[in-house]
């Protein structure tokens, strides 16, 4: 049994006759990014406030690298929430450094590593306006400040990427990246599979409160059967494929579909198929995206 | 009260404390783990720094907002008003100027001279050659009356019946006196004996039964009490709205990810506390110096103690009440259903106010008053004016504060459970039933 990292076991959780987690197990590696996936309801914000003692358990278990996680452990993560929570009226540089108080940095400790976070996400000289005066994004990068002011050893993020524009994405992609390279555990939650497929090593995707599925994202994309990537010039819907016998349509997006052979269907029948629809600009064989890996959990 | 009941009370009050606390220390919390000794002096500090920590930023904040500035300004300078303007007043109504006309008797100066002293009022006479005059120095008001001879006072307006300033009383006074010398003369009494009338001794008065104990009627109580009333309500505002903000801005379930419900409440109920004693100093301090500078009846007797026990009150009753409004607040997320959950439990509070004010004023405190300066809730207004009317001696009053000290801890303990299953429900005001589930 893993027992270093995050390790949640057995959680259960109940709202009246809503079961929100349901023997839910997985757990987080030091020096890894770890996706988060569900749909909506799914329960993975209950398992996030869970970790921060902010939703009681009905049962289950977590630790922290053998220990169960207590006040004191948690002095050592740090948290970023689905609804983002700062004071409006709060210069940003306090309040990252009174968080960083708050979570054992000394005084010079929190002023200085608040400091270099801010000029680390380009906020640095918003230090002094109060929160509710900056944009959507310059918040979320406070938040993200917040919670690593105090350099985490393991960092739990709810949609951090919900919400941002692509810089925004890349820098704070880049942030979740470095720290896993410092070895510290990230485990962030989001909808958008693109990114999850670019920034995370490991993908846990759970539906109706329980775990449906986990591994690497390399295992999950060469697991199940591979998928043709078809482009015909003039055509965005990919309709010519869904009557073919032995192939379904798993994914059309920007004139690009991807298809799943049934064993024995033969691919020169399809790309025959498509030939006919128009002038065949691609047709190869490709890994499973994540977000075909997700439909496919979660169907 | 005698004192050893108010030992007896005092010993009972420690008692419960006692009791309550070990109840609570023995009582197993769910997301703690057995305690190492040294584990948990290491928690016991952290506790402390965190609280120090939350109680800071409160400080900060507090100092930074104009709110506070602003407020300390206007109360400062209505209580310099309030002190003031009555002295000056009294020092304006205390003089009287009296025009004589020439060839009066001189004996009207003796009799205005006398009744002004039985009225405590600092006479000046001038003499005026006409009545004509006389009525011309009373048109511009460089007089406040003229007597012509021993048969009329002139005024520029009649004195109400109802009227009872110094002045009045005095043009009244004046009158009867100047009747009764004319009817005197006019008696052909000698002057021994027109003296052993003016100077008859009373006979005595026996009574059945002893006269109901009235004291007189203390000003530095009631500026006590109503400072008391705009300091709390001031200063329980700022518990609700800030921990409505942490609610309704989501902050709060940062701050819970790595701080006990309990510390993020008491540093905000220590922070608050800090600035509040703070600023009531700052106004007891600005009230003793401006009475001081003006020569105010608020120095003189009890008064420095009344205004002390309502700073210590005002802190008390603050400490009280506070629980009371974090708790509203981390039911609500919006200032109107705070204000509805907050209304009910501040009854007693505005209760206690009107009626400390109305037996300040009246000088008699009754047996239902003097019962509510031993209940926590009311205790606060109750008991500071039961020391301005000297109704109070030292042990019943060490009592009190004992009682609201154990009152205070049963409230906060009740306040924290409330507190710590209201805060993290979002999305509406939240239901008393509500708090009977888990988070």
């Amino acid at each position: 049994m893993v027992t270093s990292g995050l390790v949640l076991s057995g959680l259960r959780r109940r709202f009246g006759d809503l079961v929100a987690l349901r023997d839910l197990s997985f757990d987080v590696a030091g020096g890894v990014v770890t996706g988060f996936l569900g749909p909506n309801g799914a329960g993975k914000t209950t398992t996030m406030r869970a970790v921060f003692g902010l939703t009681d358990l009905d049962g289950g278990s977590i630790t922290w690298n053998g220990r169960p996680v207590d006040a004191t452990v948690r002095q050592r993560f740090g948290y970023m929430p689905e609804e983002r929570g700062l004071y409006p009226t709060m210069r940003v540089g306090d309040q990252v450094e009174y968080l960083g108080q708050l979570h054992g940095l000394s005084s010079l400790d929190a002023r200085r590593s608040t400091q270099q976070w801010l000029e680390r996400l380009g906020i640095a000289d918003r230090a002094q306006d109060r929160v509710e005066d900056l944009s959507h994004g310059n918040q979320q990068r406070v938040q993200l400040a917040s919670a690593l002011v105090h350099e985490p050893d393991l960092l739990v993020l709810d949609e951090p990427l919900a919400g941002l524009d692509p810089t925004g994405i890349d820098d704070i992609g880049a942030v979740l990246v470095e720290q896993a390279r410092l070895g510290r555990g990230v485990l962030f939650s989001s909808h958008q599979l693109d990114q999850v497929e670019d920034l995370c090593e490991q993908v846990v995707i759970i539906d109706h409160g329980q775990l449906v599925v986990r591994g690497t994202v390399d295992e999950l994309a060469s697991a199940g059967p591979p998928r043709w990537r078809v482009r015909v010039d003039g055509d965005r819907d990919g309709s010519w494929a869904a009557s073919l016998p032995g192939v379904t349509v798993s994914e059309v997006r920007g004139g690009e579909v991807r298809l799943v052979l049934d064993p024995g269907t033969d691919s020169s029948a399809v790309l025959a198929a498509a030939s006919r629809v128009g002038r065949v600009t691609e047709f190869s064989l490709q890994r499973r995206r994540m977000s075909e890996v997700f439909r496919e959990a979660v169907r | 009260m005698t004192r050893a009941l108010a030992i007896r009370l005092v010993i009972a009050a420690l008692v419960v404390v006692a009791v309550v606390r070990r109840r609570w220390r023995r009582r197993p919390r769910r997301d703690q783990p057995v305690a190492t000794r040294s584990d948990a002096r290491a928690s016991s500090h952290a506790n402390r720094s965190v609280v120090l920590l939350v109680a800071t930023r409160e400080i900060r904040q507090r100092l930074r907002g104009r709110v506070l500035k602003v407020s300390t300004l206007v109360i400062m300078l209505a209580v310099v008003a309030a002190i003031v303007l009555p002295t000056i007043r009294s020092h304006t109504s205390s003089r009287v100027r009296l025009a004589v006309v020439a060839g009066a008797p001189a004996s009207i100066d003796a009799l205005a001279a006398r009744t002004a002293t039985a009225l405590g009022l600092h006479l000046r006479v001038s003499t005026v050659t006409t009545t004509s005059a006389g009525k011309a120095d009373l048109t511009t008001n460089r007089v406040d009356l003229v007597v012509t001879d021993h048969s009329n006072v002139i005024v520029a307006r009649a004195p109400s019946p109802t009227d009872t300033s110094p002045a009045a009383q005095f043009v009244r006074d004046l009158a009867n006196e100047l009747g009764t010398a004319r009817a005197v003369a006019a008696a052909g009494l000698t002057p021994a004996q027109a003296d052993a009338l003016a100077h008859a001794a009373p006979v005595t008065i026996t009574a059945l039964s002893g006269s109901g104990r009235r004291h007189l009627v203390d000003p530095t109580s009631i500026i006590g009490i109503i400072l008391t009333f705009v300091l709390l309500s001031q200063y329980d505002q700022w518990i609700l709205t800030g921990v409505m903000e942490e609610k309704s801005s989501r902050v709060i379930e940062v701050l819970l990810a790595t701080v006990k419900p309990l510390q993020l409440i008491a540093g905000k109920v220590l922070g608050i506390g800090a600035v509040a004693l703070a600023q009531g100093t700052l106004i007891v301090t600005t009230a003793l110096v401006a009475a001081s500078a003006v020569g105010s009846s608020i120095l003189h007797g009890t008064a420095p103690w009344v205004l002390a026990s309502s700073l210590l009150w005002l802190v008390l009753g603050y400490v009280f009440y506070s629980w009371v409004f974090a708790a509203a607040g981390s039911m609500a997320e919006r200032m109107d259903q705070a204000q509805s959950l907050v209304f009910p439990l501040t009854v007693p509070l505005i209760v206690a106010y009107v009626y400390a004010l109305s037996t300040a004023s009246s000088g008699n405190a009754s047996l239902l008053f003097k019962v509510l300066a031993y209940f926590p809730p009311t205790a606060l207004f109750a008991m500071p004016t039961l020391v301005g009317l000297h109704a109070v001696s030292v042990g019943p009053f060490l009592a009190s504060v004992a009682i609201d000290l154990v009152g205070t801890y049963l409230i906060a303990q009740v306040a924290a459970t409330v507190y710590r299953r209201a805060i993290l429900r979002t999305g509406g005001r939240v239901r008393w039933r509500d708090l009977t589930r888990t988070r």
